[in-house]
This record gives C-alpha cells, sequence and structure tokens, in this order.
C-alpha cells in the first residue's frame, strides 16, 4: 500500500476500498474480544471458515471477527446481516447449520436466538434485545463494524475522517474551540473537562510536549478500556493525532497494562499500519505536521494509573505518584508539558469533531455531556458493557438494561467507580449517573465499573473487600494511605469476626476523613469512599455487626450458623455428602441436622440444597 | 539578585526567595508545622504528610503537604487551623501506634496532641520517611540503598538484599535515621509500647499563650530533627 501524501488521497483511498468490498453480500461478524475469546470463538471462526470455503462462499461472504460487542456473558456472539440477526453461545457445531439456513436460505435458527429472560421470548435482531436498546451506543455500535487488525476496515466506515477535516482546514485553537464546547470531560474518573487541559498544554511552556493514553486499567470489574483498544484501536489513534495536532505534541504514548494482551497487540498494529499508510510519522498526510506513537506496558500497578505515577513509569522509574501542585499539563513526562487522557476520552475526540459540538453537547446532563460505558456487573441478569448517556437513571442500567435480579433477591445496593467509588443503595436509584449527582451522593463516575449487589451482599463485607484491593495497591510512599487503609481494614476485620466496638463506628469515620485529606494522590484520597458510602447508607448493617453480633446478609462467617430447615428438608443427603467437614448428619428421608460445633459456614450446603432448606441466621 | 515574593501563613505576611517551598518557609520564621520526613537541603517527597496546611485559593480551601509546595506570590496558607490540627494529630497517632519504640515519634506525638492512641501497638522499625534513601543518593550520590516492594510490604533495602561496594560505610542513613533514638524511658519490649507523653510541659509554653503555631526552640524539635535546628546549626 503506497503511503498516503495528501489529505485528498485518503478519501480517494476510502473510495477505493468500498468498491472493492462491494461483492460481499453477506457479512458475519463473530466477537473475538476477550470475553468471547475466552468462551470459545476462535474455534467458531475456523469451523465457518472452512464451511464457507467448501461451498466455495468466501468471496461473498465477509467472516469479520471484531473486538467485544458489549454482551459478553453470552458469549460467543455472532451477528449476520444485512438483517442484523443476533446469534448467542455459539459453537463450532453449529457452522454447518448456520451457513446453510441463515446465509444461504436466509432462514433463522431458532436455537441460536438470545432468549429474553424476563419476557422469556426468542429476539432475532441486535437492535430488539433489551439490553441493547436502552443505550446509546456512539462509540461501543463501531467495534461491531471493524475488524481491529485491518486499518482499511476502520477507514471503510468513515474512520480518519475527523483528522482529515482537522488537517485540511482547522487550527489547533479551532480544534480546542471545539472539544472545549462539546462540554467533553476526563473518562478515566477525574472528569476534568478535555477542552481545558489540552488548552492548558497547549499554553504550556517548554517542548516537545507529550500526548498520552492511559490504558492502565485496574479496577476490578471495569474493562472498557480494554474493549475499546482491544476492538478499535485506530479510533483512539485517531483520537490522539487530532490531540497532538491541537496541542502542538510531537511524540505520543500508549500506556496499557501487560495483562492486557490481544489489547498491546491490536494497539502495536494500529500504530504499525497507520505509519505504513502515512497517518503517523513525519509529515502526516503532507501537511507538515509530525507525530508518532510508542506502546508502553505496565506492570499492572493499579497506583499506576494515576498520571504522577504513570509518567514516572513511562520514564522508567518506580511507578510511584508525586505531589501534584505542578500540573502534569506543565511538567510531566521528563518534565515537559504532557496531556494524559483516558482511553474513552480519546475514542470520543474523532466523532466530537465529524459530529460537530453541538451534537455531543446534546446528550447528558449540564455538567456532564456525551455518553458513558460502564462495566455492568454484579447480581443482575444482563451482565457486560454498556453505553448510555450520561444522566441515565441508575435505575435504567439496572432494571431495564441489567434486566434487574439475577436469582429473584432484591437489589440493594449499586458499587460505582471502582474499589474507590461509593455504594448506592436502591433509594438512590432515580439517581441521574452524572459526575456531580454520583460525587454529591458520596460515590463517583470513576473510570465506569458498576457492581450490583442484593440482598445477599454484606455491606461491611464489600469495604472490607475493596480495602483489601486497595492496601495491596497502595504503592506505600505516604503516611496516611499505607497505614490508614491498614487501620482501617483492622477494624472492618474486627468488626467482620465479631469483636467490634461501638467506638470503632466513630474511629473508623475519623480515620476515613483524614485519609482522604490527607493523601498524597488519588488512590489515597478516595480509598476511605467504600467505608464512607457505606456508613452513610448502611449503618445499621455495621450495627448489627456490632451491637447484635449478627450479619444481616448471612455473609460474614464468624456472625452466622447455618440450621437446616425440618418442613422444607426432604433428607436427600446430599448436602451432607457435600459437607467438606462432615457436620451434617441424618437419617435417610428424614430431615438431617447440622452440628455447629463441626460447622465451618462454609455455604456448600447451601449451594447444593435444591430445596431450599438451608437457613443462615 | 534574588528574587522574593510574599506569602501569608496563619495571617503572618513572609518574605522569602522564590523556589522556596512554604514549609521552608514557615522554618525560617519560625512558625512551627510539624515534619518528619523533610530534611534540610535534600528533595522533599511529601511521605509522611504531617506538614499538611490548607492552602486557601479563590475562597476553597485545599489540604497539602507543604514541603511539596512552593511558595507562590500572594499564597494564603494556614497552618494550623482546627482542620489541619485535627488531621495532624490523626496521623501522628497512625505513626505512634506502628512505630513507638522510637524517641522522635514520641515527640512528634506530643507535638501533634495525641493524648490517646486508639489503634493496637505495632513495634515496627521503620517508618518509611525515606531519609536513608535520600541522604544517600543527593548527598552522598552512592544510591546504595532504595525502597523495594509496594504498599505494606515496602521497605528499605539495599539492592538485591546484599550491601554494595559503593556502600562507603559513611552511615548516614543512621545518623538521620528517626528510630534510632529510643524513648527516653529505654526501649520498649514486644507487648509494653505504649504513647510516653513525658514531655508534654514542652508543649504547655505554647498552649498557655495562645501561640500553638510558634517555634518556641522547644526539645520535641531536637527529638525529631525539626529543620529550625538544622537551619540554625
Amino acid at each position: 500500500m503506497p503511503e498516503l501524501t495528501s489529505v485528498q488521497s485518503l478519501a480517494e483511498l476510502r473510495r477505493q476500498i468500498t468498491a472493492r468490498r462491494a461483492s460481499f453480500k453477506t457479512t458475519i461478524t463473530i466477537c473475538g474480544g476477550t470475553g468471547c475469546s475466552a468462551s470459545g470463538s476462535q474455534p467458531v471462526v475456523e469451523a465457518l471458515r472452512r464451511e464457507l470455503a467448501g461451498r466455495g462462499l468466501q468471496n461473498t461472504v465477509l467472516l469479520r471477527t471484531t473486538g467485544c460487542h458489549g454482551f459478553c456473558e453470552q458469549g460467543p456472539l455472532m451477528v449476520i446481516d444485512p438483517g442484523g440477526i443476533f446469534y448467542c453461545h455459539v459453537t463450532p457445531d453449529d457452522a454447518a447449520e448456520i451457513v446453510a439456513r441463515t446465509v444461504v436460505e436466509g432462514q433463522v435458527v431458532e436455537r441460536l436466538l438470545y432468549t429474553d429472560p424476563v419476557s422469556g421470548r426468542k429476539i432475532r435482531t441486535e437492535s430488539e434485545i433489551p439490553f441493547y436498546k436502552a443505550q446509546n451506543r456512539v462509540l461501543l455500535s463501531l467495534n461491531r463494524l471493524v475488524d481491529p487488525t485491518s486499518i482499511e476496515d476502520y477507514i471503510a466506515i468513515g474512520g480518519y475522517a475527523a483528522l482529515e477535516k482537522v488537517l485540511a482546514g482547522m487550527k489547533p485553537e479551532e480544534v480546542i474551540e471545539q472539544i472545549k464546547a462539546s462540554g467533553l470531560r476526563g473518562r478515566g474518573g477525574g472528569g476534568f473537562p478535555t477542552g481545558r487541559k489540552w488548552e492548558s498544554c497547549r499554553a504550556a511552556h517548554g517542548s516537545p510536549k507529550y500526548v498520552v493514553c492511559n490504558a492502565d486499567e485496574g479496577d476490578p470489574g471495569a474493562y472498557m478500556d480494554r474493549s475499546l483498544l482491544e476492538g478499535n484501536p485506530h479510533s483512539v489513534l485517531e483520537g490522539m493525532i487530532i490531540g497532538a495536532y491541537a496541542i502542538g505534541a510531537s511524540h505520543g504514548f500508549i500506556y496499557v497494562r501487560r495483562e492486557y494482551p490481544l489489547a498491546v497487540k491490536h494497539a502495536r498494529q494500529a500504530v504499525e499500519q497507520a505509519r505504513e499508510y502515512g497517518l503517523l510519522g513525519k509529515n502526516i498526510l503532507g501537511t507538515g505536521f509530525s507525530f508518532d506513537v510508542e506502546i508502553a506496558r505496565g506492570g499492572g500497578a493499579f497506583v499506576c494509573g494515576e498520571s504522577t505515577a504513570l509518567m514516572a513509569s513511562l520514564e522508567g522509574r518506580p511507578g510511584e505518584p508525586r505531589a501534584k501542585d505542578v500540573h502534569t499539563v506543565e511538567a510531566g513526562y521528563r518534565n515537559k508539558p504532557t496531556n494524559l487522557n483516558n482511553v474513552e476520552t480519546w475514542a470520543n475526540v474523532p466523532h466530537i469533531i465529524n459530529r460537530g459540538a453541538q451534537w455531543f453537547a446534546a446528550m447528558g446532563t449540564e455538567g456532564s455531556k456525551g455518553t458513558k460505558i460502564f462495566a455492568l456487573t454484579g447480581r443482575v441478569r444482563n451482565t457486560g458493557l454498556v453505553e448510555v448517556p450520561m444522566g441515565t437513571a441508575l435505575r435504567t442500567i439496572v432494571f431495564d438494561i441489567g434486566g434487574g435480579p439475577s436469582n429473584g433477591a432484591a437489589i440493594k445496593a449499586v458499587q460505582t467507580g471502582g474499589p474507590s467509588g461509593g455504594c448506592l443503595p436502591a433509594e438512590k436509584f432515580d439517581l441521574p449517573v452524572d459526575f456531580e449527582a454520583l460525587d454529591q451522593a458520596g460515590s463517583m463516575v470513576g473510570s465506569g465499573g458498576m457492581v450490583v449487589m442484593d440482598e445477599h451482599t454484606c455491606m461491611v463485607d464489600v469495604a472490607r473487600y475493596f480495602l483489601e484491593f486497595l492496601l495491596d495497591e497502595s504503592c506505600g510512599k505516604c503516611v496516611p494511605c499505607r497505614l490508614g487503609i491498614d487501620r482501617m481494614l483492622e477494624i472492618l476485620n474486627d468488626i467482620t469476626a465479631g469483636r467490634g466496638t461501638p467506638q470503632q463506628i466513630e474511629l473508623l469515620e475519623d480515620l476515613a476523613q483524614t485519609v482522604a485529606q490527607a493523601s498524597l494522590c488519588g488512590l489515597g484520597k478516595t480509598a476511605p469512599n467504600p467505608v464512607l458510602s457505606t456508613l452513610r447508607y448502611f449503618r445499621h448493617e455495621y450495627e448489627a455487626h456490632i451491637r447484635d453480633r449478627k450479619c444481616p446478609a448471612g455473609v460474614c462467617r464468624a456472625l452466622i450458623s447455618y440450621s437446616i430447615d425440618a418442613a422444607k428438608c426432604t433428607g436427600c443427603g446430599v448436602c451432607a455428602a457435600a459437607c467438606p467437614s462432615g457436620a451434617i448428619s441424618g437419617a435417610k428421608k428424614q430431615p438431617h441436622t447440622i452440628d455447629a460445633g463441626k460447622c465451618t459456614r462454609c455455604g456448600i450446603c447451601r449451594s447444593e440444597c435444591r430445596f431450599n432448606a438451608i437457613m443462615v441466621a | 539578585m534574588e528574587r522574593t515574593i510574599t506569602i501569608t501563613i496563619d495571617g503572618a505576611k513572609l518574605r522569602v526567595p522564590e523556589g522556596t517551598s512554604v514549609l521552608e518557609a514557615a522554618i525560617r520564621y519560625g512558625i512551627c508545622i510539624p515534619h518528619l520526613c523533610h530534611m534540610h537541603g535534600i528533595s522533599d517527597i511529601g511521605a509522611c504528610r504531617l506538614c499538611v496546611v490548607e492552602h486557601v485559593k479563590n475562597g476553597r480551601s485545599r489540604v497539602t503537604a507543604s514541603c511539596t509546595l512552593e511558595a507562590r506570590d500572594g499564597m494564603d496558607i494556614r497552618a494550623n487551623s482546627p482542620r489541619i490540627r485535627h488531621i495532624r494529630r490523626n496521623i501522628a497517632e497512625l505513626l505512634v501506634a506502628e512505630a513507638p519504640n522510637s524517641r522522635a515519634i514520641q515527640d512528634i506525638a506530643v507535638r501533634c496532641g495525641v493524648k490517646n492512641v486508639r489503634y493496637p501497638f505495632r513495634n515496627s522499625n521503620c517508618v518509611l520517611c525515606g531519609k536513608c534513601v535520600r541522604i544517600c543518593a543527593e548527598h552522598l550520590h552512592a544510591n546504595a540503598i532504595g525502597f523495594a516492594g509496594r504498599g505494606r510490604n515496602r521497605k528499605v533495602v539495599f539492592p538485591f538484599g546484599t550491601r554494595p561496594e559503593f556502600c562507603r560505610l559513611c552511615g548516614m542513613c543512621i545518623t538521620h535515621c528517626p528510630m534510632t533514638i529510643p524513648p527516653c524511658d529505654g526501649p520498649m519490649r514486644p507487648g509494653q509500647e505504649r504513647l510516653c507523653g513525658k514531655c508534654e510541659s514542652q508543649l504547655q509554653i505554647n498552649e498557655k499563650f495562645d501561640i500553638v503555631g510558634m517555634c518556641t526552640w522547644c526539645d520535641l524539635g531536637k527529638g525529631f530533627q525539626c529543620g529550625r535546628y538544622a537551619g540554625a546549626r
């Protein structure tokens, strides 16, 4: 492929690619993201390829392996166009039937269709599925349309058109004005206005300037950055090139976790392809603007997602934050002005340039514009990646998109914003999800993790779990974070083990405030959020643990006891056979009993019992 | 000629050379801001967070460490507000509960007003202030010790665990370590840790006249190697 040397040649290339692809009548799209790969999408691709070749259809049917579609729980996913027929849980054995029935005859294979768990009916196309229907997928919808390893796919759907527009006649200041007018705010969690960040980085003294893409996504349960970088790396790259042009940067980095091998691979391929096509490197599209990107792999420290720690790590020093009284836009990587944005932020940039700031600003709330991707997990029927306009009510996300509770138990809370976010109770589900509203409610948008919890989740135990994670991931540099989290965890361990005292709740609150105010970096400053938010909304659970020595959710082992409901027990003996400590005894077909002395409260009997006869109190 | 700037700490106007940190400025003028990891003439890392102050800007106050905060013209700093004293007290309490076996830490606890410790005591040998690491790297250019590990596994070690040749055994790391001098009553054995608190009389001079923020050259400062003593020498 010859290098593109002018802005016009890119548009010409797009026409050529589209013309070349006119012969394909049908497109089979299979998700090859990490989630679907884990559930076995690769063998499906190979089976389909064999099947198509066997029937001589390889020139009329386009088989495309794409990035994540978002509905990972139902993987491997497949969409057949035209028609948008949606199949889930596809196996290699289905390949022959899919080609024979759907591709050739245009019929639908009923058994592969998705069944709506709420209504119980089969759904034919992707757009009718409630999980997708309530979303507004600006970024994620592109994942389905491109093969992440092919720059031509991206160009064919209009990729790099925004770069074209920018280089063809926009001044850097105009680009920044557009971004500012759109109201885009940082998607990594801080929510700092992106346009203002670019502006101050452009105005900062020093050269060279750098732009960095933060793909060091460390939150347990959040994976939108991975899916974007894996599924559509060129959109991130395009955003970065536009940003670099606006800021006046000549060099960029994508800092991505080593634990995301597919994202690393796809990002690296994307950079190489963009270089080949003359979209990166010296004299981009013949405009005289030069910019290149390097891939830097992070070692997997959560704290390296913090801007100063990330830049220390980029420089090859230990990933520890420094004081941020001087911002990184003035002195970041190698003490030069550095503009750091999250993957999702960069991916939004081409859309804003293409469709205009007004279009973007029309979505969302007063202070938070556009859409945001959330990783919906926990006790809901539909889990996966969810992209909704800012300001969507929590209730919509949990009940309409998530499909409500997965096992009939009432939903109690949603934990938003990853480990350093907060838990919001069901009474707060009408809150619009935007930066301000969640902040005021004691949580945060954060990177966009959303863990749904039902009444079988103990909130004290949840706070304890997140603190354990944060203590492990704290760099240990400053005292409030290192010792403060340690002591908070010590207190929570006491409470969940039944050794808690009423004074400890006050101490916990006092200490949490100190850690939040005095810590060096964002990790420590937000670390007490799980404790503070659960204390604010679920104080009664803490009190029950301390005063009544009971765990209302039946989770904390030291505070619960198992017993068998004689009325429900059929004496089948399954529980007795499963019990690892031999604590269950009873005659056949007679109600069994649990010896509390031997019982280790592991809960295996409860999950094994088919008659709901095991009670926890 | 050296350019000077003016900042306000607790209402007092201070003129200091450009590039001075807020903590250095305070020490120079005798405004007491307790500190542990700060050393005169060595770069600051903001690890102990004892020197936190309120930086008031556009009517909003932000809590930040004064050692890493460069003084800028017209800055408004509150170094001894009730909020700051409360945070400082809590941090000192965390420190003394972690490592009570040191005169420096006990003195800091007294200076910051810790009256009782609400956590079970531990008996650590190191509070990770990093004085040894920085003096070795910046003053002696040896880099013979450094930090390893993360979070609660963080510790000061030789590279790969053995003493390298370029360690000159100069002992500067030990000289500056706040953990080398035991409390006045002698070392505390495991299980006997307590808050010493005998030097509270040092504090009374200050508090009687309600001038908590003013340096009185108290002996507590000697204990925790207050920067004012280092500057006076």
